[in-house]
């Protein structure tokens, strides 16, 4: 698996497919499997918006989770923290 | 192979491009219950255009503050022309937005968005800070669900949203518009819109040079914006202005996240402020105005101008004169907030979650890199992607009541130009009188005008052919060469020969053949032409315009000097019927 940055919580996803119809740069596909998390299907498009967050019914339950891609990291005057992904943090990830 | 369905639409009115002009344009165009409006949108309304993910401030002249004040429209429409369109200034397009726009901020309370606060001191409860006047004219709001409340309300008034489908030609019949045809960015296939008048409202091209941190849609404005407007208008025969006006890369190499936040007299105020490396201030904090004594005195609006314009001098050039400093090896510099209040802590994080990528940056810079915003200053460097930016203003020219030479085809929001950051304000305001125009236009049409099939035949082989394509391009490779072209050959300091090197090179991408496995990559590939229809107008624009334009961050190495006398004028650019590019000054008012 290559690059991505937007990752599902099996256990609290849905599959409700409101973030694949939100997103505007269309970069999530249902998941072929009913009730399953959508694909990350083209990863670069990602305009970084949010939406498909912010419009999750899930939000709450932290159902999708955005990685900041680490190019665009580290914008920050010391102290500075490490660098984890969020889902390190919450350990979500993969 | 996809089977490419070819699907008619009739509607009274059809609108294109739904992000906050198209919507507004919808709502309006739908009091009249008698019309049939039709809404497409190349994404989803209910988080499309640049207002998406939302907007957190929106200029008005606002009476019952400003005539408090003894501050009159006539004070702002200077304000605006002299500290914002620097000259370049559509006078009556200032007029048609700022006389309205309070209006339309009751309009957008009763459509369900929250504009009233209880620790406001201001009359009426609301939040309003200084941004792009020398008084305060901006509300700040609750704005982070304004395109899923009107879509709402469109929906409620009963207009035909369809989404997913990329407008691609528009369709004039004897002078007039007749229609328009889409194609399915999901499913390939063609829509054919047979409409009695049409709004044009599709926003800017934000993909015209490539994004430094390597991520190719981590842009300021939405990515999947590619001037698809602007193609379909110069292809119909219609005039654009200011598209020369292609921002400056300036430090944007550095990379990262784009928050979008502005200068510290924007999103973040009013505490923001600019310091270097040892903490000298390079550009002062602002205060909120002294709302308790509204009206005690009032202001001297010409020489409160005077002062704000002197002060814009520091921070509005912060940009350029940074990169000066950076260049000079005075960087780096920071954007601070460790003086702020809790107040004002709590108020710039408001303002920032309600405003475009703002809530996606807090939780990236307070849940994944654990920062605090008084704590942790900010590089003040990376924000400024080179696009066509609100100051640029480029787009359709319109008459007064935002009419096309068109009959019956009208332009709202940022795909008209004319008048720098008309941003949120234009595209609501404008969408609003281009939807009542619309609607006056459609009613006096009986019927429909024939439209010709040769456009539909003609864009149904260009789809199939990249469907159909083994051996072609990815759309990527050949944006990727327009955005190297854009940026060496018509960079920060442009000059006649490279700019002609750089249209060279563009007619080889035209050429290009591009491939698709899927409909969505079809999509890409067709804004991928629009991008090239715009990269080619931002050349032939820059070699007519034969001076240099710093507030515009326009600069000629071949015509250094700024020249007022020639080029105080808006640059029209237009195809006319035997394919020859025709410019015309237009002469400011």
């Amino acid at each position: 698996m290559g690059f991505r940055h937007i990752y599902f919580k099996e256990d609290s996803c849905t599959g409700c497919n409101v973030c694949v119809d939100v997103c505007m740069c269309d970069a999530l596909a249902p998941n072929p499997e009913k009730g399953k998390p959508p694909i990350e299907l083209y990863p670069d498009e990602c305009w970084f918006c949010g939406c498909c967050m912010t419009l999750c019914p899930e939000l709450e339950k932290g159902a999708i989770q955005i990685v900041t891609p680490f190019p665009m990291r580290g914008a920050f005057h010391s102290p500075h923290p490490s660098p984890l992904p969020t889902g390190e943090r919450e350990g979500v990830r993969g | 192979m996809i089977n490419i369905e070819v699907i008619p639409i009739e509607t009274d009115i059809l609108i294109i491009g739904g992000g906050l002009a198209g919507c507004m344009a919808a709502i309006k165009a739908a009091e009249d219950k008698s019309l049939r409006i039709t809404l497409v949108d190349k994404s989803n309304t209910l988080a499309s255009g640049c207002a998406a993910s939302g907007i957190d401030h929106l200029w008005a002249y606002i009476p019952p503050i400003h005539e408090k004040m003894g501050y009159s429209i006539e004070d702002m429409a200077e304000d605006h022309r002299q500290g914002i369109a620097f000259g370049l200034f559509r006078r009556d397009l200032f007029h048609l937005i700022a006389e309205t726009m309070y209006e339309r901020i009751l309009d957008l309370e009763r459509f369900g968005l929250q504009f009233r606060y209880e620790d406001s001191k201001i009359p009426g409860k609301f939040r309003i800070v200084e941004q792009f006047h020398s008084v305060p004219t901006s509300f700040n709001f609750d704005g982070k669900s304004l395109k899923v409340k009107l879509t709402q309300e469109a929906k409620r008034r009963g207009v035909n949203i369809i989404n997913r489908v990329q407008t691609s030609d528009l369709i004039v019949t004897n002078g007039q518009i007749s229609g328009a045809i889409g194609v399915g960015t999901r499913t390939g296939d063609i829509y054919t819109f047979k409409a009695k008048s049409i709004v044009l409202s599709t926003g800017r091209s934000n993909r015209l040079s490539r994004n430094p941190s390597g991520f190719d849609f981590n842009m300021r404005l939405p990515a999947p914006l590619s001037g698809d407007g602007t193609s379909m208008a110069i292809r119909a025969g219609l005039p654009i202005i200011n598209i020369e006006f292609l921002s400056s890369r300036l430090l944007s190499p550095c990379g990262y996240y784009n928050p979008n936040y502005g200068d510290p007299r924007n999103t973040v105020q009013p505490s923001a402020r600019i310091v270097d490396g040892k903490g000298n201030i390079i550009v002062p904090r602002t205060q909120f105005f002294d709302w308790e004594n509204l009206g005690k005195e009032k202001i001297d609006p010409v020489e409160n101008r005077r002062r704000w314009l002197e002060d814009r001098k520091i921070w509005r050039g912060g940009r350029a004169t940074l990169t000066k400093r950076v260049t000079q090896g005075e960087g780096p510099f920071y954007l601070d907030f460790s003086e702020a209040t809790d107040y004002e802590v709590e108020y710039i994080k408001w303002s920032i979650k309600n405003e475009g990528k703002g809530t996606q940056f807090m939780r990236y810079f307070e849940g994944e890199e654990g920062l605090d915003l008084r704590k942790n200053s900010q590089e003040y460097a990376g924000w400024a992607n080179r696009e066509l930016s609100g100051t640029s203003a480029k787009g359709l020219w319109v008459d007064k009541d935002l009419e096309t030479e068109i009959r019956n085809l009208l332009g709202a929001g940022d795909e008209v130009g004319g008048l720098p950051w008309a941003a949120g304000p234009g595209a609501i305001a404008m969408g609003w009188h281009a939807g009542e125009m619309a609607a006056r236009r459609a009613k006096e049409e009986r019927e429909f005008l024939p439209v010709s099939q040769d456009k539909v035949k003609a864009r149904m082989e260009i789809c199939s052919n990249i469907l159909k394509c083994e051996r072609g391009f990815y759309w990527k490779e050949v944006e990727i060469y327009i955005q190297n072209l854009m940026d060496f050959y018509c960079g920060d300091l442009r000059g006649e020969g490279l700019l002609k090197r750089g249209l060279e090179r563009l007619e080889y991408a035209r050429n290009a053949t591009f491939k698709a496995e899927n409909p969505h990559e079809l999509s890409r590939a067709l804004e991928v032409k629009s991008i090239i229809d715009n990269a080619e107008l931002v050349l032939r624009s820059s070699i007519e315009r034969k001076e240099s334009r710093p507030a515009f961050d326009f600069r000629r190495f071949d015509y250094p000097e700024q020249d007022d006398k020639n080029w105080l004028v808006f640059l029209s650019i237009r195809k006319d019927e035997n394919g020859e590019y025709k410019f015309t000054k237009i002469p400011v008012k």
